[in-house]
């Protein structure tokens, strides 16, 4: 009778494994999570991206903001969530909260201004401490199409970002320079790991964006 | 169909071993009905019955027929839940990809129809592709969609499910959810709908977990640190729109929930189902929240949350709530003094909600902590910065801001303590008087370097906090409530140069001594004729009571003595001491202590008629003032006619000849006295043999009447100052008048019966002591016990010495107290005070 149930059990699971598949629209979900001081344009980057749009005047950001994006990389599908979060220090404990679960966090900061900048290293702190250490980090610099007021020089950067080993990009989100580059290099990078996760952990593990699939296994072992 | 039916129910009984084939070959099944899609005989009748139900124009709505239909056939075969679910869903998300929207209304509806008629053990089956479709609509940008998803997850978390589910994850829900309560969009009334939303769904998402043990704990910080910053959100964001336009347009609106009201229902409903290891995580966000948005200068919002966690949590974890924000003052305290003030008034408002349950086990920490931030707060005053010289002169300290931050503590204290029972009230009594330094006395003890100011600064908070914690001090029993150890240093600082502190140290005793709340009675110093106007509230004076006045009377009656004779004696001050004799003869009063006090009053007015003591004309006349009053209230508290007759007679005298030797003269803003104060003699005033003669008519100790009142002085006067050289004869005279005649006369009956009465109390005593000092020695250091040891060695020597060094500075600790020569003074060697607490004595 038991042996009955389990069967049962995992022929229902294996049910919805086959379903879920056939009926999940993507090959991978990211999740990303943008950070920086206030003003750097981490909104503008967001919207630029999944919505194609410059919002002129955008507003401060309130707490987190959430989009959702699906691009196609070699033929997979692969769904970026988006969390935007709010740079303004008094959000600064309900936007930790976000970093933890995040598969890659994109740190901005504003080219033309200096102070943005120097609180990289602040910022590179919070994620040392909230954010799952597998975490991909990529240091964006935005606003090049103010060249003429740049206060930080794209060499200090780089250097910055390498000896931090972070990738490096300058970005407009204004003119779109680099905005569309930025996040399918991300999806790349994030989908490459993935698959050498994959390859490391036998298929032990689960790895971003496909822990549901994996999850519905285990369970079937628990029963 | 049939085919696809009969591979099932193989598919369903085979080994699993075949498992991996068999899913091929369903496989190419599917695929071939997917090819075959179009001709719908072919579709399974799940498939058919789903498609049904949407109608040709999305206008139309749910075709509700057919919706029967299909929830008939859902119910009758519940095994086919699951693929209705997952092809609802797939319908679903192309829709929504198609911005099809009306259809994934329909959809949306259908699914929760479905939902609802399932049955709790099938709803499992169903739930993934329910979820997954919630997901699908909140991952949409259009609020409509986001809503729609919303409430039918609200829905769904409303059901509740007796089968535990392994794998479901909330994760994005929460975070979602959360960031639908900052939304931020243009529309003031869509932005609302869509936080309204969000704080629906958290709601829901709570409610769905909370009692599961199976899922992720909603409890862990990760997902609290989303919640309850969102929730404080919007309830403090409401807050500041509402007190901005209270508009009659809003009123009318108001029968629809408030998102601020829909957000404190949530928050209460959370908080209600906290356990107690949940506590802590659910109110650090509130701290940090509250912090980050620098809401605790601001207060109210402030107050407001945590009146919202005092009364939602489970009364008997309220002391965790309350260790939290002691805990975060803590943290804090290098802050400026408005975030202090605020957490303590916080602290204050959440210790009156808690009550009985506010402190916990750890009664002394709380206490401490309050202390603690009291003290720095004074050396915050006086140095004018924070010790911590990293943060360099970014901060001013505003002295006023400091004292608000006091009063506020102080008051704090008091809320505490009047949660307390008796016994650990004056438990906390003794402990807040053994951290109040006495000058030179405890040189370690007082602060490091704020100096004498420093120093009196802290005593007057203390001796403030004593004030607050013995209001409304109740006991039966005032020998236990009150110990030597307590009353002592107490009346010490009775006898400092310090009017302040001499006044805080009056209202205290008052408020112990109180117990029937007659002192408010006494507050003006006044002559009235008939005292039952007062309605003063007697009870028969208890074994104990007698036991106090025996043991400590004479202290009393000494320290009243001296405080009138202090020359910088206010009116308050002559207040307080009138008061206090008047409740010392409404509480505690024997026929012993009638006389007594009657020979204090007496003695009074010798004191302030004699001319030894240089004492200006308005303490004069308020001494004489004080006596009057105060026999007055006796005469008639005794009922003894002739004794009446006799102070009336002298206060009718006063009234027409001399008006400024009574209260009311004396005791007014701007009293007319005489230049000087010669001539007072004869009839105006209280004649001693003339009362000894009429009480001892009505069975009075007359002998006792008879001898004038003498203060004994001990010891302990000398450690409140006197430094001049004249002390050394005053003290010289101290000896003499003590083994004088009034000494040997205590020694006679009235010792013996003492000593017998007293020898069961003596012997407890006793034992309490060795305890304490096998205590001392089993736990303290070694270098306490050898540093002990060292000290009694010398005791002889350092006796020696401290006699010879009286007139220069007062000896180091009533420990080694050397008193000429009286073994009594000895055996309380070490005050109990100093033993219980000594890790915490020291700062």
């Amino acid at each position: 009778m038991l042996s009955f149930k389990v069967m049962y059990c995992q022929c229902i699971c294996l049910c919805i494994l086959q379903f879920s598949m056939s009926m999940e629209d993507y090959d991978y979900l990211f999740k990303i999570v943008l950070i920086g001081n206030a003003g750097v344009g981490k909104t503008c980057l967001v919207r630029r991206f999944t919505q194609g749009l410059f919002p002129p005047g955008q507003g401060a950001t309130i707490g987190v903001d959430f989009m959702i994006k699906t691009v196609e990389i070699k033929g997979e599908k692969v769904k970026l969530q988006i969390w935007d979060t709010a740079g303004q220090e008094r959000f600064r404990s309900i936007t930790q909260s976000y970093y933890r679960s995040a598969n890659a966090l994109i740190l901005t900061y504003d080219i033309t201004c200096e102070d943005s900048f120097r609180c990289l290293p602040e910022w590179l702190r919070e994620i040392e401490q909230y954010a799952n250490n597998q975490v991909v980090t990529i240091l964006v610099g935005n606003k090049i199409d103010l060249a003429e007021k740049r206060e930080v020089v794209r060499q200090r950067a780089e250097d910055f970002a390498q000896s931090q080993s972070m990738l490096y990009l300058e970005t407009s989100a204004k003119e779109s320079d680099n905005v569309e580059k930025l996040f399918l290099d991300l999806a790349c990078e994030l989908i490459r790991e993935a698959k050498q996760n994959k390859l490391d952990n036998n298929d032990t593990a689960p790895m971003p964006g496909e822990g549901k699939a994996i999850s519905y296994l285990s369970c079937c072992s628990v029963v | 169909i049939i085919i696809f039916k009969l591979l099932f129910i193989v598919y369903r009984n085979f080994p699993f071993k075949f498992f991996d084939t068999l899913s091929h070959v369903r496989k190419r099944n599917m695929s071939f009905f997917g090819v075959c899609g179009c001709c719908g005989a072919l579709r399974p009748r799940y498939k058919r019955l789903v498609d049904n139900i949407f109608p040709e124009d999305p206008e139309d709505g749910l075709v509700k027929a057919n919706m029967e239909k299909l929830t008939f056939y859902a119910l009758s075969a519940p095994e086919k839940l699951d693929r209705i679910g997952a092809y609802l869903s797939e319908r679903l998300s192309r829709d929504v990809a198609r911005h099809r929207y009306g259809y994934v209304c329909i959809a949306m509806e259908a699914l929760d129809q479905l939902l609802m008629a399932c049955h709790c053990q099938s709803i499992n089956l169903f739930v993934e592709s329910f979820l997954k479709m919630v997901r699908k609509l909140l991952e949409s940008d259009k609020p409509s969609l986001q809503i729609l998803g919303t409430n039918s997850f609200v829905k769904f978390a409303n059901i509740e499910e007796d089968t535990p589910s392994y794998h479901r994850s909330y994760d994005f829900f929460v975070s979602r959810f959360s960031e639908m309560c900052h939304s931020s969009y243009e529309d003031p009334d869509i932005r609302t709908k869509i936080r309204m939303a969000g704080i629906k769904g958290l709601q829901g998402v709570v409610r769905k977990t909370v009692n599961d043990e199976l899922q992720a704990n909603i409890w862990d910080p990760q997902h609290m640190d989303k919640i309850v910053p969102s929730l404080l959100f919007n309830l403090q964001s409401g807050e500041r729109t509402e007190s901005r336009s209270p508009s009659p347009l809003q009123a009318t609106e108001k029968e629809k929930e408030s998102p601020v009201e829909l957000t404190e229902r949530c928050f209460r409903e959370l908080l209600g189902r906290a356990a107690y290891g949940n506590i802590k995580n659910a109110v650090t966000p509130v701290l940090m929240h509250l912090d980050n948005h620098s809401l605790w200068e601001g207060k109210t919002f402030a107050v407001r949350c945590f009146k919202i966690i005092m009364y939602s949590i489970q009364s008997q974890h309220s002391h965790l709530v309350i260790q939290q924000l002691l805990g975060h003052l803590d943290a804090n305290s290098k802050n400026s003094a408005t975030v202090r003030a605020g957490i303590v008034e916080v602290l204050l408002e959440a210790a009156a909600i808690a009550a009985s349950g506010s402190v916990g086990p750890t009664v002394l920490e709380v206490f401490n902590t309050l202390l603690r931030q009291l003290r720095l707060s004074v050396d915050y005053e006086l140095t004018g910065c924070y010790d911590g010289s990293t943060n360099i002169g970014t901060k001013i300290i505003k002295a006023h801001e400091e004292r608000q931050l006091q009063e506020a503590v102080i008051r704090t204290i008091g809320s505490f303590a009047n949660t307390l029972p008796t016994y650990q009230r004056s438990e906390v009594m003794l402990f807040i008087m053994g951290k109040i330094p006495v000058p030179g006395v405890h040189p370690a003890l007082s602060s490091k370097d704020s100096g004498p100011e420093g120093t009196r600064m802290i005593q007057v908070m203390l001796l403030k906090s004593l004030v607050q914690v013995t209001a409304g001090f109740d006991t039966t029993n005032m020998l236990t409530a009150l110990p030597t150890s307590f009353l002592e240093p107490l009346l010490s600082f009775s006898l400092t140069e310090d009017p302040e502190i001499r006044l805080l140290v009056l209202q205290i005793l008052l408020s112990l001594i109180d117990r029937h709340d007659n002192a408010p009675k006494f507050l003006n110093v006044s002559i009235i004729s008939d005292i039952s106007v007062l309605k003063l509230k007697v009870d028969k004076c208890s074994r104990q009571d007698n036991l106090f006045m025996k043991k400590h009377g004479q202290q009393l009656y000494r320290h009243i003595y001296l405080g009138c004779k202090e020359e910088s004696s206010g009116q308050q001050h002559y207040e307080a001491l009138f008061a206090l004799l008047g409740l010392l003869s409404m509480e505690l009063a024997n026929e012993e202590v009638v006389v007594d006090l009657i020979r204090l009053a007496l003695a009074l007015q010798d004191l302030a008629l004699s001319t030894d003591e240089a004492l200006p004309v308005f303490n004069r006349c308020a001494i004489h003032a004080v006596a009057a009053a105060y026999l007055n209230l006796i005469c008639q508290l005794t009922t003894v006619p002739a004794f009446c007759q006799h102070i009336h007679e002298v206060i009718e005298l006063r009234q027409k000849e001399t008006p400024y030797l009574l209260p009311e003269d004396v005791f007014i803003e701007n009293p007319k006295l005489p230049s000087s104060l010669e001539k007072v003699e004869g009839e105006v005033l209280f004649l001693q043999s003339k009362i000894t003669e009429v009480l001892g008519g009505s069975g009075y100790n007359t002998d006792r009447l008879a001898t004038p009142y003498v203060p004994q002085y001990t010891d302990e006067d000398r450690l409140s100052k006197r430094k001049s050289i004249g002390e050394t004869i005053s003290l010289q005279g101290e000896v003499e008048s003590r083994n004088s005649p009034e000494k040997e006369e205590e020694i006679t009956f009235e010792t013996l019966k003492n000593a017998i009465v007293d020898s069961v109390g003596m012997e407890e005593q006793e034992r309490e002591r060795r305890r304490q000092v096998v205590e001392k020695f089993q736990k303290a250091p070694f270098e306490e016990i050898a540093a002990h040891c060292g000290a009694r060695a010398t005791l002889l020597q350092s006796k020696l010495n401290q006699i010879f060094e009286i007139t220069i500075r007062p000896p180091p600790s009533p420990s080694g107290t050397i008193s000429s020569g009286y073994g009594q003074t000895q055996s309380r060697s070490v005050p109990i005070y100093e033993m219980k607490f000594p890790d915490l004595c020291v700062y």
